[in-house]
């Protein structure tokens, strides 16, 4: 019996495994991954740095190449230069290479052929020893007078011997030292913070206003319902690029009204003077989005019982106290939450601004998303643009914090103490 | 309870911005390409032709994938058909990527970061090369060149020197390009034109001239080149900074330019397609823009016809574009990969390369080459030529992206009045050290 009921109790944990199992698999590796990113020095365009590396390792393959290099170069000089000396030290300098590639292979040994393979700190010692000799020879033949003409090139080709070399690219700080140190990372936060604030506070505005529209019991109800919600039915990148035609400065109309009532002075300074374009942006922003806003509010009011505002005109009160003091108190944790949605999503914006200006004029509409973008597909920076991401969220975090406070929402009824 | 609530729901929020971050983790090669894949399913269609032809002669041939844009003339899919004859142990495969060179550069990197011998020979822009070769996804290119008896000296030099990287060469010419200045030279004046083809002009000159003719004959400009915060106001500053040697003034002189109004009022988002369209559209005196553009001239059909059009090198050379092929280190076809870039390189492809498509050999000996110089006329123009030779290449760097978005976003900033001139002209250098 205990048995039976041990298994009624661990029912429900069965039936939600296979949730936990596919969140787990989709949604928390692949974050644990990518937050693993931000604490090592991780690019792609380095290839000491092009993968992490928790240990000394030694690059093979790159080491192969080098002297493959070294020994083609040594023989086309070998063919220019003039002297006997010259060629007998060629000659000397391109045994010593292949010695010293024997010794290496020896330390480093490789028997699944894998390019880059962990090694020991002291064998990395050895091998930086035989290097440098390997230059000094280098830089004496060199010293010689003779008909030379790859010399720059070669010692290009022997700086592969460096970077054969790889550290662990571990650096817990480094990136968030480099993220306090960059003006970009605070030019785009702060512009982030303020489209983030003005685009909401003006969609709190006027979502709660066509909300209360949208509820009244008026004539075409369902048609000014449906009308209200295509700009927020049309995908985000369309609707940039619709703007986008509208704030052209040759054909756009919204910059030739703007320009001809005096609000610019020319009608491309819309889009391409900084200043001008974050309004263009929030425009695109609150007409896109307030009707989501409404949309949510729009579920609160219906749960507000017609009673509480009959019973308030009974008892004398206006519209305006009503609206005070019955729907926004009760409106409150529909406002929470749409006020969360809202900023968390503004606070993410990426699309809008890629299309509409791509972040130009001179990056001053560039949101933290799009910089983070950059700097990981662009410019192959993972480690620092996963420290920003994560940045990003620690700072959503906040956000949320700031607001169950100072909203102080009970989010289900019960206790809420 | 509520502690708790507070908990679970900043966690959750925390949870949801960080789903944002795409994973560009290289351990998963299988599911990024695959990620991608739908989106690019308006470009997809091409894809399946191109593969056909390639295909049926193969028989047992061992494949060998070409990753490269679509060619809007005949002049890939010949190509290929010329070496699938040709080789005897090889057949070439084309897959078409996306013609949004940015989207091209995500997929390549998708693709050789997870080390997948997917591409055994790739096109590139000739700013990617830098960066790949210093990643370690590219197999070296100087082994070939003197197997087959070449030196760099035999290719185009702008660009040999975009594909080198510490010492080595890693990519080899597809087609080059670069900017040249491009006159209406049924406006301006013989002696003009001639002054302007000599190469011995400043841009101080050809603002000057640019406001005396603006206006003639229904132009509405001056003078029309790129200025939109993207790669090719790298390409422009780098032109007017005469190869960054003098920033501020290349600045300076931009902003001339549009101070005097001889250039559109929205020129800071011009790029080469409304460069194009301004001057064939008969609306610009002068115009700088790539060889592409004589190309859609001499097809006809416009308001300017060839003969109104002139060609001359610009003040400071221009700068060295198009692309360049690589193999891809990671490839398990070394052998027939480079069998392919020898070929499509060497004499033969580029030679099908420049009769086929008017593209501009990068193999040197075929500028000499009559079929090429009857195929297309820019080879024998003597300002052309002359642009040929005074070209300039952009920094050949591990993190060009990086340099090159620091150039374009300060020398926008400043154009569009957001930055002063000398931190604007102090944050490039910065960047370019």
């Amino acid at each position: 019996m205990n048995f039976r009921k041990r298994l009624d109790d661990s029912t429900p944990y069965l039936l939600i495994l296979p949730v936990v199992i596919f969140l787990f698999v989709f949604a928390i590796l692949p974050i644990a991954q990518s937050l693993r990113f931000a604490f090592y020095d991780y690019q792609l365009n380095d290839q000491r740095k092009n993968d992490l590396y928790s240990n000394p390792s030694y690059n093979l393959r790159l080491h192969d190449e080098t002297i493959k290099y070294l020994h083609f170069y040594l023989d086309s000089e070998a063919v220019s230069v003039e002297k006997e000396e010259t060629t007998q030290a060629i000659a000397a300098l391109k045994e010593k290479l292949t010695s010293y590639d024997e010794e290496v292979k020896q330390l480093v040994p490789s028997p699944q052929m894998q390019p880059v393979v962990e090694v020991s700190e002291e064998v990395l010692e050895k091998i930086e020893a035989g290097k440098q000799e390997l230059v000094k020879e280098l830089n004496q033949l060199y010293a010689l007078e003779d008909a030379f003409t790859l010399e720059e090139d070669i010692h290009a080709v022997a700086g592969g011997f460096d970077e054969s070399v790889v550290q662990p690219n571990f650096t817990p700080t480094e990136n968030f030292e480099e993220m306090l140190q960059d003006r970009r990372v605070r030019s785009t936060m702060r512009f982030t913070l303020i489209f983030t604030f003005i685009s909401v506070f003006l969609e709190l505005i006027l979502g709660i206003a066509l909300a209360m529209i949208m509820n009244q019991a008026i004539k075409g109800r369902g048609l000014i319902r449906t009308t209200s919600l295509i700009p927020w039915a049309i995908p985000t990148s369309v609707a940039a690029m619709m703007w986008g035609y509208l704030y052209d400065g040759s054909a756009g109309i919204v910059a030739h009204l703007f320009s001809s009532i005096g609000l610019l002075s020319k009608p491309t300074d819309l889009l391409l003077k900084s200043g001008s374009t974050l309004w263009a942006i929030v425009a695109a922003d609150v007409w896109k989005t307030t009707p989501y806003m409404a949309l949510l509010l729009l579920a609160g009011l219906q749960t507000i019982p017609d009673t509480l505002y009959e019973s308030s005109s009974l008892d004398g009160a206006n519209k305006w106290e009503q609206f005070r003091h019955i729907t926004l108190p009760l409106l409150k944790p529909s406002i929470f939450v749409a006020l969360l949605f809202r900023t968390l999503d503004a606070f993410r914006v990426f699309d809008l601004i890629y299309v509409l200006t791509g972040g130009g004029p001179g990056g001053s509409t560039e949101s933290i998303s799009i910089y983070a973008y950059k700097i990981m597909f662009g410019q192959t920076r993972f480690g620092y643009g996963s420290a920003i991401v994560l940045t990003m969220a620690i700072v959503v975090g906040i956000i949320t914090f700031v607001y169950i406070k100072s909203l102080n929402v009970k989010l289900m009824g019960g206790d809420g103490s | 309870m509520k502690r708790w609530l507070v908990l679970i729901l900043v966690a959750l929020m925390v949870f949801v911005v960080s789903c944002q971050s795409q994973d560009p983790a290289p351990e998963k090669p299988a599911e990024d390409p695959a990620a991608e894949a739908p989106a690019e399913t308006p470009e997809e269609p091409a894809e399946e032709p191109a593969e056909e032809p390639a295909e049926e002669p193969a028989g047992d041939k061992t494949e060998i994938v070409f990753a490269v844009q679509e060619d809007s003339t005949k002049a890939l899919e010949e190509v290929v058909k010329a070496f699938n004859e040709k080789s005897e142990k090889y057949s070439v495969k084309t897959t078409i990527m996306t013609n949004d060179s940015g989207q091209m550069y995500d997929q390549l990197l998708n693709s050789l970061s997870s080390k997948s011998g997917e591409y055994d020979v790739i096109s590139m822009d000739v700013v990617w090369a830098g960066t790949f070769a210093s990643a370690g996804y590219l197999e070296p290119m100087d082994e070939l060149m003197m197997n087959n008896g070449w030196t760099p000296a035999s290719f185009n030099k702008g660009s040999m020197d975009s594909g080198k990287y510490s010492g080595k060469h890693y990519a080899l010419p597809y087609f080059p390009d670069l900017g040249f200045l491009y006159i209406r030279k049924d406006i301006v004046s013989e002696e003009d034109v001639a002054k302007l083809q000599s190469g011995d002009y400043s841009y101080a000159d050809l603002l000057e001239m640019a406001k005396n003719y603006k206006g003639e004959m229904d132009t509405k400009f001056g003078y029309v080149y790129q200025s939109k915060q993207y790669e090719g106001l790298t390409v422009n500053i780098n032109e007017f900074s005469n190869n960054w040697q003098d920033v501020a003034g290349g600045l300076e002189m931009m902003k001339a330019f549009m101070d005097e109004g001889v250039v559109p009022e929205d020129i800071t988002n011009y790029t080469e397609g409304e460069t194009l369209t301004a001057f064939i559209g008969g609306e610009s005196v002068f115009a700088r823009n790539w060889p592409y553009m004589n190309g859609v001239i001499q097809a006809g059909d416009q308001v300017v016809q060839s003969d109104q059009v002139a060609f001359a090198p610009l003040p400071n050379g221009g700068s060295v574009g198009g692309w360049l092929l690589g193999i891809n280190a990671n490839s398990e076809k070394m052998e027939g990969a480079q069998e392919f870039v020898a070929f499509l390189a060497g004499p033969e492809g580029q030679k099908i390369n420049a009769v086929e498509g008017s593209y501009l050999p990068g193999f040197n000996e075929l500028l000499e080459d009559s079929d090429v110089l009857a195929a297309n006329k820019l080879v024998s123009d003597e300002g052309f030529k002359l642009a040929l030779q005074k070209t300039i290449a952009r920094p050949v760097v591990a993190d060009y992206a990086k340099v090159s978005d620091a150039i374009q976003l300060n020398t926008h900033n400043f154009l569009t009045g957001g930055a002063e001139l000398d931190a604007a002209a102090e944050a490039i250098n910065e960047a370019l050290k």
